[in-house]
């Protein structure tokens, strides 16, 4: 995985986290801003996800592989989720579904580096 | 058609701890079907435990998200997941050897941030406050609708012409 793209999707995804944490704890809903930046989150997943799955071979260990590609393949159902969530449930405590949704993704993307650091 | 008020699980803090539960059932069923298609023979009852666990995550966030008549297999779930995650935990410290790989459950979830833990009980906390409301709502409607039994509609059914939905927990296809 390239170290400076893990680098941007977890300080993008961290800062969907502060900001819907920000959100919930002012009571605000969700707004363009803020889909925005799930947004941007997403695509960074589903290009990590293509590079993933194209340079799957550099791993050797299956069991590393198939954790690698579970993470690889439900990382980017997260924002998703939380997204259409916010929209559907207008509350703040929806907003913090999100903000622990973001949270998740930016561990899991860490944890997805040092697989990929461990082996290529 | 409008979300029936008596009984719906989702709403408020369920919201939060539905996506809790969904992310925790997510790393359970990814960590276990790895287990089971790379190495099941390592360490059987171990990765067996993790699918259990997973489904059982699952089946909890399930009940969450539909509520109504399955707030009673929720509450079953998480009573499941608790005493789990106790005797699994306890297990893992006091037979190491009989735990080589790590569940969800071994060491209290220390691996998930002690999270497997805490969940169950709120989850049952969560339960049993939607079975509350659920019962006083119920009990509002069992007094302004003196006849609820839908055998007795059955044999006079032309006492009760208005009444298509006795029942205002069921489930919203």
């Amino acid at each position: 995985m390239k170290e400076p793209l893990t680098y941007v999707v977890v300080g993008l995804a961290f800062l969907l986290f502060l900001a819907a944490s920000y959100y919930a704890l002012r009571d605000r809903l969700i707004d363009d801003k803020l889909l925005g930046l799930a947004a941007l989150v997403e695509l960074g997943l589903l290009v990590m996800l293509v590079i993933g799955l194209v340079g799957i071979g550099n791993i050797t260990d299956t069991t590393e592989k198939a954790t690698f590609v579970a993470y690889l393949i439900s990382l980017p159902v997260i924002p998703i989720g939380t997204s259409l969530l916010t929209i559907k449930e207008k509350s703040r405590w929806a907003m913090g579904s999100m903000a622990i949704g973001a949270f998740a993704v930016a561990v899991m993307v860490l944890r997805l580096q040092q697989i990929w650091n461990a082996h290529a | 058609m409008p979300e029936p008020s008596s009984r719906r699980a989702l709403g408020g803090p369920g919201v939060a701890l539905v996506v809790v539960y969904a992310l925790l059932a997510l790393a359970a069923t990814g960590r276990s079907l790895v287990q089971i298609f790379t190495e099941f023979d390592n360490a059987p009852l171990a990765y067996a435990l993790s699918a259990l666990a997973a489904v059982v995550y699952l089946l909890a966030t399930w009940c969450l998200i539909r509520g109504g008549r399955w707030v009673r297999v929720g509450r079953w779930a998480c009573t499941f997941e608790l005493v789990g995650v106790l005797v699994v935990g306890a297990a893992s410290f006091l037979v190491p050897e009989a735990f080589p790989a790590k569940t969800v459950w071994s060491h209290f979830g220390q691996g998930y941030g002690l999270v497997p833990l805490v969940l169950p009980v709120l989850g049952l906390l969560w339960f049993r406050k939607v079975e509350r409301e659920a019962v006083a709502a119920e009990q509002v409607t069992d007094s302004a609708e003196q006849v609820t039994d839908s055998a007795e509609q059955a044999t006079h059914p032309a006492e009760a012409p208005v009444q298509d939905d006795p029942r205002p927990d069921a489930p919203v296809a």
